[in-house]
């Protein structure tokens, strides 16, 4: 049974083979925020965005049908351009490869559309009042995707977790149970919510979130893309700190990784080795599913 | 493992090619048209050629085994097929559609059915505004029947499984009939492992796979929800029925029928109706008392009463989340206390001016300041309601006045073009500024100056101690909303529909504009540098301050004049289409509202855990932030559009009917 001792936390080095944390450890779904151990992070003093990501099968499953999506645009010019980001994790469902054509779908659609969408009339400084507010532009997207799918791949479905960054305001959308974090140095919020069965029974207090870890219907999803004709999609948008990350990850990362672990590793390292290094870690605790994960690093 | 088969991307040939227009099927059934599908299988609508003479129609259900599946799994999925369409055809009840024939091909599965003309729920729900309640009683009661006829099935009880708008037609006289029997739901097969329907329909149970006669009655109850409210489960998160109280969203349903669908939603099965026959007992009781008002006119509060129903109505486990809107944590019989709680307070004092106050007042330092059309600035005493001084101005005062608290003055616009700067104590004038046409809009002080715009087309900024001018903004367009100023920039809207952000120096940084108008003054929350505005095309704009980009937008159904609040995570504002409405900031999405009927033109305020907003319906309300729930109101003898200001537990605003009002608040 779990080993209930937490992360060394003043362990500078993060000894992942030795980490002895079990994912039935996590406080993480009983609130969305902990105020945690101040960890004094790596030296962040980037002037502009910096991204990690990596994505990999897992020990148990044939293929990958995660997607993940990451773009920058950084720029000093007297125009005074936002620096720009879009970043993007689905985890697709389905069998043979309609899995994995799902969530590459609705990533390139969405992303494409987005991309047109929000990021050109920023470069061209188009008139404010011809763009389209980033939110709807957001929910077009992810319909759009969600029409393609349901036409290009059937019998395929899968979440989609998208941010747009413009300078210090995320904004986000969000479909399914892979989750979105801000991390900074006192804390790690998840900004997303599941929708999943069992996270709706521990809203409705059905459920604590222990017995939802055990839970046989723990990954039944009750929205996700290419499911039904009508789709609601979760938006909001968030001021981010200096110096705070953005983390999107499948659920084959945060089933198996604490809240405290992913705080912790996202602090240590820059953005690229956090991400490899958080896949490593749900590999060795069994790799039970894909896993996925995108990290933006604000200056 | 499904995963391991070889998927064959050839199209099925030959004879086992999918119905097509003008195809004659089985030698028989002249295909027609497609009258709808998608999912599991289409519906043709077909022509029965064994009856040359009479125009027999029929509907046609084709369903296909999926392409992965092999042969013995087909087999199996046909003989559950044959089996079922077996009970059904069985069946002989005036609301179920009567089956001609069934057969199987290769790949595919066919049902003969009674063609049924009319139109489903569904495709109701979006042609109407607003379906009889009357009506909808009736339908339910038809559908009660029905369902209780197929759970008295013997030797074993049929559950319909999926009963939502789309699977219920009304026919061309009327009448109920139910669809799509669950037979489709054999052919689903390689059901996708993580995922379930986005039903919104379905009871809990099903979601645990478990299905029983009370599944039935939740999804008669989800659908009833549905078309009295309006609100499509399947959009929402599932179970949230109680986050959307039907009294809330459509006050001309009678409180007894509220009670009879809530119970048949309760989240345990045991807390709903035993049967089918037993919620159509209710229905019949209901219907039988003539409780409907004619017309969708009425709200609750205007009609009687009837003996309660028979049922505790427990509050499910959900309604331990406290702050949920309230409706589940209530007893039977509270739901007229809902509606009925037209609390009044009493005023501290009422102070008459000679004309309309169409403008808000302020209170600084024990004195309440107000403009009247009757062209006087007034400032009265607020623990007293007595006179202190009154300043009159060449024309009406359609400006709100404002306090600089460092130099004490009251800084106020007049129709008459002028700014004036009055002693707050004396009333004695200690500057003037004219501008080239009416002030309506009422000046903002920070960082040492005042900011005012005019029907000049000019923002201008001074110095507010001595009225001297820095700069003016040239919008080109008269300007009747107050700035907001940050510490960077001047936030104004204009009449043709701009929304600016002016740095301090006077220099334009970005402008916005929204479709119509603006006379909503903007407001910052400065921790997320988000700016709400409202603009005449009946949007509430959230922009980010530093850029004006739209971060996102809610649209209300009538033109806002009202500027918003913010208060918690939530921001407030009030249309013209008489609602007021709590939006969540981070997401945009509606919190609650409150229907007043008539249009709002003044802005919410928030205090506490109260938001105040005075109607053109003449009386002034408090609502509770968290719920929308009415606390109470206070009648004055004309419309309000003046804004309250709240200090020191005194509410002040102004009315049409010349009146200034001290309300006491905690």
């Amino acid at each position: 049974m779990p080993d209930t001792s937490p992360l060394p936390q003043r362990d500078p080095q993060l000894d992942i083979g030795t980490a002895p944390m079990h994912p039935t450890d996590k406080v993480a779904m009983e609130a969305n925020t902990h105020e945690l151990t101040k960890i004094v992070p790596r030296a962040s003093n980037s002037s502009h965005l910096i991204v990690g990501q990596a994505t990999d099968v897992g020990m148990i499953r044939s293929n990958n049908q995660d997607s993940n999506y990451a773009f920058i645009a950084a720029s000093r010019t007297c125009d005074a351009i936002p620096e720009f980001g879009l970043f993007m994790v689905a985890d697709g469902m389905g069998g043979h490869s309609d899995g994995e054509l799902a969530s590459a779908t609705v990533v390139r659609v969405s992303a494409s559309q987005l991309l047109s969408k929000v990021y050109m009339p920023i470069l061209t400084k188009a008139d404010m009042s011809d763009r389209t507010p980033i939110t709807e532009a957001l929910d077009d997207a992810f319909q759009s995707a969600h029409r393609n799918l349901i036409e290009d791949v059937p019998t395929g479905g899968t979440t989609l977790s998208a941010i747009i960054l413009i300078g210090n305001l995320a904004h986000i959308a969000h479909v399914g149970d892979s989750r979105i974090y801000v991390i900074n140095e006192d804390r790690i919020e998840q900004l997303s919510r599941d929708h999943s069965y069992v996270q709706r029974l521990i809203e409705l207090e059905e459920i604590t979130p222990d017995q939802a870890e055990t839970h046989p219907q723990k990954s039944v999803l009750y929205r996700a893309l290419g499911l039904s004709e009508q789709l609601e999609i979760d938006t909001m948008t968030r001021r981010m700190t200096s110096g705070s990350s953005l983390l999107i990850c499948s659920d084959g990362l945060w089933g198996l990784v604490s809240d405290e672990e992913l705080r912790s590793i996202v602090l240590r390292y820059p953005p690229q080795q956090a991400s490899d290094t958080l896949v490593s870690l749900a590999n060795q605790r069994g790799g039970t599913d894909n896993i996925t994960v995108v990290i933006a690093h604000l200056p | 493992m499904a995963d391991t088969r070889k998927f064959d991307p050839r199209p099925i040939e030959g004879t086992d090619a999918g119905l097509q227009v003008d195809m004659l099927l089985m030698d028989r059934y002249r295909i027609i048209g497609v009258l709808g599908g998608g999912g599991m299988g289409t519906v043709f609508q077909a022509r029965d050629t064994h009856f040359p003479e009479a125009k027999r129609l029929v509907a046609i259900k084709e369903m296909i085994t999926p392409l992965t599946f092999d042969p013995n799994q087909r087999t199996s999925m046909f003989k559950t097929f044959q089996r079922e369409a077996n009970i059904l055809a069985a069946l002989s009840h005036s609301a179920i559609p009567k089956i001609y024939e069934f057969f199987t091909t290769d790949f595919r599965a066919y049902l003969v059915m009674e063609y049924i003309n009319g139109s489903d729920l569904d495709a109701l729900l979006a042609r109407t505004r607003a379906l009889p309640v009357e009506k909808v009683v009736d339908w339910a009661i038809e559908l009660c029947d029905v369902l209780d006829y197929l759970h008295s099935n013997k030797p074993q009880p049929i559950i319909f499984r999926d009963v939502k708008p789309a699977n219920i037609m009304i026919d061309s006289l009327g009448k109920v009939r139910l669809i799509d029997f669950g037979i489709a739901k054999i052919f689903e097969g390689d059901k996708k492992h993580t995922m379930i329907g986005t039903e919104g329909y379905s009871a809990p149970e099903q979601y645990r796979g478990d299905v029983n006669p009370s599944s039935d009655i939740y999804g008669l109850g989800a659908t009833l929800h549905h078309v009295l409210t309006r609100k499509d489960p399947r959009v929402e998160a599932p179970f949230s029925f109680h986050e959307r109280p039907i009294i809330k969203l459509n006050p001309a349903v009678p409180a007894n029928l509220i009670a009879i669908v809530e119970k048949a939603i309760q989240q345990q099965a045991e807390d709903r109706f035993a049967t089918c026959a037993e919620m159509k007992i209710h229905l019949e009781q209901l219907r039988a008392s003539g409780a409907f008002p004619s017309s969708i006119t009425t709200g609750v509060m205007g009609f009687a009463p009837l003996t309660p129903l028979p049922m505790p109505h427990q509050p499910p486990k959900i309604s331990a989340e406290p702050q949920k809107t309230g409706i589940n944590a209530k007893s039977g019989t509270d739901y007229l206390d809902e509606v009925t709680g037209d609390a009044t307070i009493q005023a501290r004092w009422k102070f008459k001016t000679e004309d309309e106050i169409r403008t808000s007042p302020t209170l600084f330092r024990g004195m309440a300041y107000v403009g009247s059309y009757d062209t006087n600035m007034w400032a009265i005493r607020a623990d007293t309601g007595e006179l202190a001084w009154k300043f009159p101005t060449g024309a009406g005062i359609a400006s709100s006045p404002t306090v600089d608290p460092s130099t004490k003055l009251v800084i106020f616009g007049s129709e008459d073009h002028i700014i004036y700067a009055a002693d707050s104590m004396t009333g004695r004038i200690a500057w003037t500024y004219h501008t080239h046409d009416k002030i309506r809009a009422s000046p903002r002080v920070a960082h040492n100056h005042v900011f005012v715009g005019s029907d000049d087309g000019n923002l201008y900024a001074l110095v507010a101690q001595t009225g001297r001018y820095l700069w003016t903004y040239a919008a080109d367009s008269p300007i009747r909303t107050r700035p907001f100023v940050t510490n960077e920039l001047v936030i104004f809207g204009a009449d043709d529909g701009s929304i600016y952000g002016v740095e301090l120096s006077g220099k334009r940084k970005w402008v916005m504009r929204a479709k119509r108008a603006v006379n909503s003054s903007p407001f910052v929350d400065q921790q997320e540098n988000i700016c709400f505005v409202g603009s005449f095309d009946g949007y509430l704009y959230a922009l980010d301050a530093t850029s004006g980009y739209t971060l996102w937008r809610f649209r209300t159904t009538g033109p806002i004049i009202s500027s918003p609040a913010v208060g918690g995570d939530s921001v407030y504002i009030a249309s013209t289409d008489g609602n007021l409405y709590a939006i969540n900031i981070g997401t945009g999405k509606e919190r609650w509202r409150a229907n007043l009927e008539k249009a709002l033109v003044g802005s919410p305020v928030v205090h506490g855990n109260f938001v105040y907003i005075g109607s053109t319906d003449g009386a002034f309300y408090c609502f509770d932030t968290k719920t929308g729930k009415q606390i109470w109101k206070f009648q004055t003898g004309g419309q309000i559009t003046s804004t309250a200001y709240i200090e020191d537990n005194i509410l002040v605003f102004g009315s049409l009917d010349h009146y200034l009002y001290a309300l006491p608040v905690s």
